[in-house]
């Protein structure tokens, strides 16, 4: 097994937000997360400084650390100067390094994540693109985000932006040369040795739940880590 | 020769140092830069543990001031020098001092709350510190506090600018949190009707009979408290506060209305002890507060002949520590300048 | 309310923000949902402010999302960053200024942590010049596009035609302003005002006629979260830190939201909608919804730019009510039209929250 709490202390944002606990409180009474889940960062900072590995083990293939939004709040108020929230994304590195992502239902979504975020960064140089943004996976997007998607070319031009366009300006084509210095970027630094562990972790789990998993955002894996919501995960309501 | 000391601070240490230098027969100055003595034990109402009124301790000081200490109000300090044989000062106002020993006792200022941004401190109206507190109860104005006010709940706040890496202060206040159990006690006495709530990281009730009034605050008085640091503070529309904090023994985030909250302000070493210090090249802590020679065993001593520590100066202390350690300093000045005959 | 007692912070926290010679990187979310306000941030600059800003094009995302959403790893996003510092340092600029709060926050943290572990910024080197050959150097001025704008407030408002008064009741518009988490929350310091009472958009709104409204949850996230928007079994996370926000307000009666975060207006906007479809309620006046303006909209309505042309139209929430109350004129018949002027049709209309007009 791992030695994990090493491993972890070999991320700089662990050296630099972990500092020690007195459990004063003030992140949890200020985070989003810790408002609607079952979640206190306080808990993941008390944990990580116990420096027991079966504990962190534990936290790396629970849901407990998806939970976190990274807005950083918790940053802010801390009086012994952790950074929860900078633990949290430590811890989320960790899981996926290590496979331990696929045992929760919220560390399975990363696949849908790498899917569709990570695909267009390396295809279009942009984290987002309008024509994938489909008005069917974003019905929250609003009818106003259906008519722009049918006439995203007409909009664009309208509002002054050069989509899919050589030169500068807004939703341009990024050229090709540039598209291959972030391929490689990804390549030499270990982005595209995340993103395969994040598949083969993810085929071996799908396997394993006797689901399909391709290529895409169609298949049954993917359908189910993108969409499926135990109701697990709010506080249990005390008598 | 005559044997002299000056002492720079009027307040309980730098009064008790000048009693018992004075009885021992020493020729002192006391320099002091309000107009009167006292320092802050003329904020107070009435002190821990057994509530007794603090005019007593102030009567008492002020009986030991007699003719023979050679008084100095309103005075500021110009500049400061050791030429090896005498201590110099130099006052604003132009007056020269010089004497074989000098006594620090310039003590300390509360924690400005405004540097806690998120609690609101000088924005919000219904904030006030500890300190405010005091003087509401000492003028018996307490009720004129929650007058017209839609809320009926008082939040103590402790660890106010100590223990906080954010303002610079990692040290514990000590005196805060025997002071909100005792403010709670008292509002809780005055105005039955209000509710308390005490916030806390930890009870630091460390002296005598200090433990005792946490047990009655809360078996008599019903004071409540809650184990979490306020995270922020923001006001309502009717001016009440809306704070956020973790009761950290439940694990579940609180929100809750409250009508005043009290912040308990810590210490911080005074400006104007920095700024002597600097002048006579004292050691500063970690913490800004003065270094003695020993901690153990030479707690009013510096490593400057002839020049001593008393009271808070040194770090967060109350009155009964500061008159005791104001007596133990007199008594090592006696024997320095004895020794030098 | 003391309002000196929140001046004396807003002076403790002045932050350095470059004067000329910017070098541009834009944001993701902005040019997806928002393009009208990236363009106008450059007309802003170059017409009104004469301002040298660049743009090179082969400049991509910052990879923040995905850093966020922790599929990038720490290395590449740093890398990335270094990239684009690359950029930068080959056309010749020093001052580095981001149209993303993300990106904003991820160049602070980059830098910081640089800073404080050089180890990790020779190793970034080394992987930029292994992966792409480029070398840079680092900016000396990091700023976000609304600490520009801030800094220009005063020759906007000298320049605009319109102020941010009600003209009905000749009462200045009450305005909530919702500051982009990252912007301040890591690093109080690199923030105007810090982090408790950042000042970027009260200084415009108090500049330009307005009158700023806190509210208790104004410093809650919006809840955009990254993971707890992108995955559709998370976003009730998402709808909620938004929720909770528009129930602070809404005793308030805020007639705008000015927002500094690519995200946050997008959030604030589309939230509305949705919280009126699942549950029939709307904020705001008779049901049009609290309209969420971007720095650069509002700036642009400031200055008499067209309201279509500040890219108004694609927010969901009618932007209509907002803009009879300050007085400003806008065709409706254009409000949907192609660049040429022709139809191209327009959206249905929502449930509950109300078109502007409501005949079609």
């Amino acid at each position: 097994m791992p030695d994990l709490y090493n491993k972890l202390f070999e991320d700089v944002r662990v050296r630099e937000g972990l500092k020690a606990c007195l459990n004063c409180g003030t992140c949890t009474a200020i985070c989003p997360a810790a408002e609607f889940y079952d979640y206190q960062p306080r808990r993941i900072v008390d944990i990580l400084q116990t420096k027991d590995d079966s504990q962190i083990e534990a936290l790396l293939k629970s849901d407990t650390i998806w939970y976190c939004g990274e807005c950083m709040s918790c940053v802010t108020r801390c009086p012994r100067g952790n950074a929860p929230g900078k633990l949290i994304q430590a811890l989320r590195s960790l899981s996926q390094d290590l496979g331990y992502f696929t045992e929760s239902e919220k560390g399975r979504q990363q696949l849908a994540i790498k899917r569709t975020i990570g695909k267009w960064i390396l295809e279009y140089g942009y984290c987002l693109f309008p024509s994938e943004i489909l008005p069917g996976l974003h019905p929250e997007q609003g009818p106003i985000w259906e008519w722009e998607y049918q006439h995203i070319e007409a909009v664009m031009t309208r509002l002054g932006a050069n989509y899919k366009g050589t030169g500068p300006g807004i939703l341009r084509k990024i050229p090709d040369e540039a598209l291959d210095e972030i391929y490689k970027i990804f390549e030499v630094t270990g982005g595209i040795s995340r993103f395969d562990k994040i598949e083969e972790f993810s085929k071996k789990k799908a396997r394993e739940m006797g689901m399909d998993m391709e290529s895409g955002t169609n298949d049954d894996y993917v359908k189910f880590i993108y969409t499926v919501n135990s109701g697990n995960h709010t506080k249990k309501n005390e008598d | 020769m005559n044997k002299t000391a000056i002492i720079i601070g009027g307040g309980v240490a730098g009064m008790e140092t000048a009693i018992q230098l004075l009885r021992l027969g020493i020729e002192v100055y006391l320099i002091e830069k309000e107009s009167r003595l006292g320092g802050h034990l003329n904020s107070w109402d009435h002190l821990f543990p057994n509530r007794r009124d603090s005019k007593e301790v102030s009567e008492y000081l002020q009986l030991g001031m007699n003719e023979g200490i050679s008084l100095h109000l309103n005075a500021e300090i110009d500049t400061l020098w050791n030429d090896k044989k005498k201590f110099n000062i130099k006052l604003k106002d132009g007056t020269r001092l010089n004497s074989d020993a000098l006594v620090i006792a310039t003590g300390y200022e509360v924690f400005d709350a405004r540097k806690k941004e998120e609690y609101g401190y000088g924005i919000y109206d219904n904030v006030i510190t500890s300190v405010e507190l005091e003087e509401f109860l000492r003028n018996n104005e307490l009720k004129r506090l929650f007058e017209g006010k839609t809320s009926k709940r008082v939040g103590i706040i402790h660890c106010v600018g100590s223990r906080d890496e954010k303002v610079g202060n990692l040290y514990c206040s000590k005196l805060c949190c025997v002071t909100g159990v005792k403010q709670a006690i008292e509002i809780r006495e005055r105005m039955p009707d209000i509710e308390v709530f005490c916030f806390y990281m930890d009870l630091r009730m460390f002296d005598r009979y200090f433990e005792e009034m946490y047990f009655e605050a809360q078996e008599k008085w019903g004071v409540q408290f809650i184990r979490g640091r306020l995270s922020e503070a923001a006001e309502n529309q009717d001016h009440t506060l809306l704070i956020k904090l973790e009761d950290t023994l439940t694990g579940l985030p609180l929100k809750m209305n409250v009508g005043l909250l009290i912040l308990l302000v810590g210490f911080v070493p005074s400006p104007e002890t920095r700024r002597l210090a600097s002048m006579l090249g004292l050691k500063e802590g970690d913490d800004r507060f003065l270094c003695p020679a020993d901690e153990h065993t030479l707690t009013n001593s510096t490593k400057i002949p002839g020049v001593f520590l008393a009271g808070t100066v040194k770090g967060p202390e109350g009155i009964a520590g500061t008159i005791t350690d104001a007596r133990a300093a007199a008594l090592q000045v006696a024997a320095y300048l004895t020794s030098r005959e | 309310m003391k309002i000196e007692g929140k001046q004396r912070i807003w002076m403790d926290y002045q932050k350095e923000i470059a004067d000329d010679h910017f070098f541009y990187v834009r944001s993701c979310v902005r040019q997806n949902f928002f393009p009208g306000s990236e363009k106008t941030f450059l007309r802003i600059l170059q017409s009104e402010l004469q301002k040298d800003i660049y743009e090179n094009p082969s400049h991509t995302t910052c990879s923040g999302i995905g850093y966020h959403a922790d599929i990038v790893p720490f290395e590449t996003s740093m890398t990335m960053v270094a990239r684009q510092f690359a950029l930068m340092t080959e056309a010749g600029y020093e001052n580095f200024t981001t149209s993303c709060i993300t990106s904003f926050g991820l160049y602070s943290e980059v830098l910081e942590t640089w800073h404080h572990f050089p180890e990790t910024e020779q190793k970034t080197r080394d992987f930029l010049y292994k992966a792409t050959g480029r070398t840079f150097k680092k900016p000396s001025n990091v700023s976000h596009a609304s600490d520009i704008i801030f800094k220009f407030r005063k020759k906007i408002s000298e320049k605009g035609k319109y102020r941010l008064i009600n003209r009905q009741t000749g009462q200045p518009l009450r305005v909530v302003e919702h500051i982009g988490c990252h912007y301040s929350k890591m690093f109080p310091s690199k923030g105007v005002g810090g982090a408790e009472y950042p000042y970027v958009l009260t200084g415009m709104i108090d500049e330009w006629g307005g009158e700023v409204i806190d509210y208790p949850e104004r410093r809650h996230c919006c809840g955009f979260g990254f993971r707890q928007y992108f995955v559709q079994a998370n976003r009730g996370f998402s709808i909620s830190c938004s929720k909770k926000k528009f129930e602070s307000m809404e005793p308030y009666k805020p007639d705008m939201i000015l927002t500094n975060c690519p995200g946050c207006p997008m959030f604030l906007d589309r939230w509305q909608y949705a919280i009126s479809e699942m549950e029939g309620k709307t904020y705001g006046d008779n049901g049009y919804g609290i309209p969420v303006l971007t720095y650069e909209e509002l700036a642009g309505l400031v200055l008499g730019y067209d309201p279509w042309d500040l890219g108004l139209q694609v927010h969901q929430v009618p932007i209509e009510p907002l803009l009879e109350k300050i007085g400003i004129p806008y065709d409706p018949e254009m409000k949907f039209r192609n660049i040429s002027g022709q139809d191209i049709g327009r959206p249905e209309s929502p449930s509950f929250l109300k078109f502007y007009p409501e005949k079609v």
